[in-house]
């Protein structure tokens, strides 16, 4: 008998690709970014004070390559700014305009502060830090919400990608805010950020395996054995367990090539996630 | 010969205003942000659509375009049936489905066995279009107000709103939204609210030889429709039933649904529609509990130092 439409897809692939990958990685890196730094200079100035100054720059740069990613990821980008027309609650990508546009003004304002000499309109810090805390954890939180609220296989499984990506936001912060300490020389900072990112490592990687578990019948479907396992073992292995084994060691050129594998890991785990519906979408469907 | 899309996009477009000056890039930031007063609300309209009358004419898909002046998308054969568009598109807003049942083609090709002469199979045909959700998980999605329920209470987008972000895409579950390549914006059936405006016929419906598309209030459709699954009952059609006509415990009711005769997924439709915005809420806890979990970890070892 002919079961007509059945083997078919029905959704379709909403075309975001490569952009949309770095998107979620600029918007967790920038987001865990100022989250650590204001955090770390509110609660602990002392010790963080100098590297959040040099953090806020970072975060606002990494904020701007996310717009830029954002905007050219649209069908018409001179019509980012209808995003603005209005707020809806119901639309996680209304919310995350809302949270991105919030969040720039008081990321800009500190960003500018750490150019001027100290003790000139330093009063303005702690408001903006303070100011900055909620959007940026709207931010860190909405992306995944908006990926697994929608219609697309695998995507629509994945009930842990909206936590795995905003404990992922935390531990890109605290792991770029460890490298900066390096860079900068700044010990004590560095000897309590090198623990927190083991932990957050740690955390994230039980996130992430509750979303790989989620998305199970949508992986097995999207890949062979082999290339799933070594997916997995790229993400967990060069994401995970190689960074904890460099961070163990200790030493900045360790600490760093940590970091570099965590931001790697990282961005492969986005773009994995963000291909699965488009892969799936070549795939016919079985057992209908 | 059809015309693709994309071959649009090469013509000559001098007609288009030049848009460099400086109150038209006024115009253009300042225009999306001004709105009307909304039209007063009429009698909820939709179409149902009795797919045991059609007779895969196209004549539906022909009318949308010719109303709507739509491209053709040329020819898209899937390979086992008549089916030569593939599906709704940007610029294919009606599409008609051909299913061919034919157990006999089957039992032909079995040595020593001839066709079964009291099951002659049959023919499905449906022609499918936007379902005009009641509760439209595309609307939903739109961050821009593109998308709204007119006063008809049908889905429309507004094209001169729509930023072309795709994520009505990603959010509808029968797969019709589409973005063009062409001007990058989302495009779907308008249930031609244009004519319904001016009192006339969706042009699909108007140009329909068999009825299989009817158009008209809702609630006026949904009781002919149970009386015709009545009749088919009577008949010994059985199989008869409606599709979206009623909300589920996971979607809401369709301003456009079906009369049909085999499982849904054979027509292409999913078999269980689910609104992706019943687990928003969940979804946005366990992310704010994960963000919080992390933060607290790593407090205390700040505070430490």
């Amino acid at each position: 008998m002919h079961h007509g439409y059945a083997d078919r897809l029905v959704t379709k692939a909403p075309n975001w690709h490569g952009l949309v990958a770095l998107d979620t990685l600029f918007n967790n890196m920038t987001s865990g970014l100022f989250l650590v730094a204001a955090l770390g200079e509110l609660f602990a100035p002392t010790v963080f004070a100098v590297v959040a100054r040099a953090a806020y720059p970072i975060a606002l740069a990494l904020l701007l390559a996310d717009l830029v990613c954002l905007v050219v990821e649209l069908g018409d980008p001179l019509r980012f700014h209808h995003m603005l027309r209005v707020f809806k609650p119901t639309s996680p990508m209304s919310f995350g305009t809302w949270c991105l546009t919030v969040y720039a003004l008081p990321l800009t304002v500190l960003a500018l502060l750490s150019f001027l000499p100290n003790g000139a309109l330093q009063w303005a810090r702690r408001p903006a830090m303070i100011l900055g805390l909620l959007p940026a954890l709207g931010i860190a939180v909405y992306k995944g919400v908006l990926f697994s609220t929608t219609a697309q296989p695998g995507w629509r499984d994945a009930r842990w990608l909206g936590g795995y990506l905003a404990s992922s936001a935390v531990m890109l912060g605290a792991a770029q805010m460890l490298m900066l300490s390096m860079v900068m020389g700044q010990s004590q900072a560095a000897v309590a950020l090198r623990p927190a990112v083991v932990l957050l490592l740690l955390l994230n990687a039980v996130s992430l395996g509750l979303v790989i578990w989620d998305v199970r019948t949508a992986l097995t479907r999207a890949h062979e054995r082999t290339t799933l396992g070594g997916l997995i073992f790229l993400v967990v292995g060069g994401g995970v367990f190689a960074p904890l084994a460099l961070l163990a060691v200790g030493g900045p050129m360790m600490a760093g090539g940590a970091v570099l594998l965590i931001l790697l890991g990282a961005l492969l785990v986005r773009t994995e996630i963000i291909r699965l519906p488009h892969l799936l979408a070549q795939t016919p469907v079985r057992g209908r | 010969m059809a015309v693709r899309e994309q071959e649009l996009a090469a013509l000559a477009s001098g007609g288009d205003p030049p848009r460099s000056s400086l109150p038209e890039l006024l115009d253009r930031l300042v225009e999306p942000f001004h709105r009307g007063a909304p039209p007063a609300p009429q009698v909820a309209t939709g179409f149902y659509t009795d797919t045991t009358v059609c007779i895969g004419c196209k004549a539906c898909e022909v009318a949308c375009k010719q109303w709507n002046q739509l491209p053709a998308d040329g020819f898209a054969w899937i390979g086992d049936s008549y089916d030569n568009t593939g599906g709704l598109s940007a610029t294919s807003w009606r599409h008609v489905k051909f299913i061919e049942q034919f157990p006999a083609d089957a039992a032909r090709a079995l040595p020593g066995t001839g066709p079964d002469l009291l099951d002659p199979g049959r023919w499905l045909m449906m022609s499918d279009v936007c379902k005009h959700c009641v509760t439209a998980p595309c609307q939903q999605a739109c961050p821009t107000g593109a998308l709204i329920h007119t006063e008809f209470d049908n889905v429309y987008i507004q094209s001169d709103i729509c930023n072309g972000c795709a994520y009505c895409v990603a959010a509808c579950p029968f797969g019709v939204i589409t973005r063009s390549a062409l001007d990058g914006h989302a495009h779907k059936c308008t249930l031609c609210y244009d004519r319904q405006r001016d009192g006339l016929v969706p042009a699909c419906a108007k140009a329909c030889p068999t009825q299989s598309i009817q158009f008209g209030p809702i609630d006026q459709l949904r009781e002919r429709a149970r009386e015709r699954v009545a009749n088919l009952h009577e008949g010994g059609v059985s199989g008869a039933y409606l599709y979206g006509d009623a909300p589920s415990p996971t979607y809401s009711e369709l301003h456009s649904f079906y009369l049909l005769v085999d499982r849904p997924s054979v027509y292409g439709l999913p078999d269980t529609p689910f609104n992706p915005w019943l687990r928003m809420k969940g979804d946005y806890l366990r992310a704010a509990v994960c963000a919080l979990a992390a933060i607290a970890v790593l407090l205390p070892l700040l505070l430490a130092r």
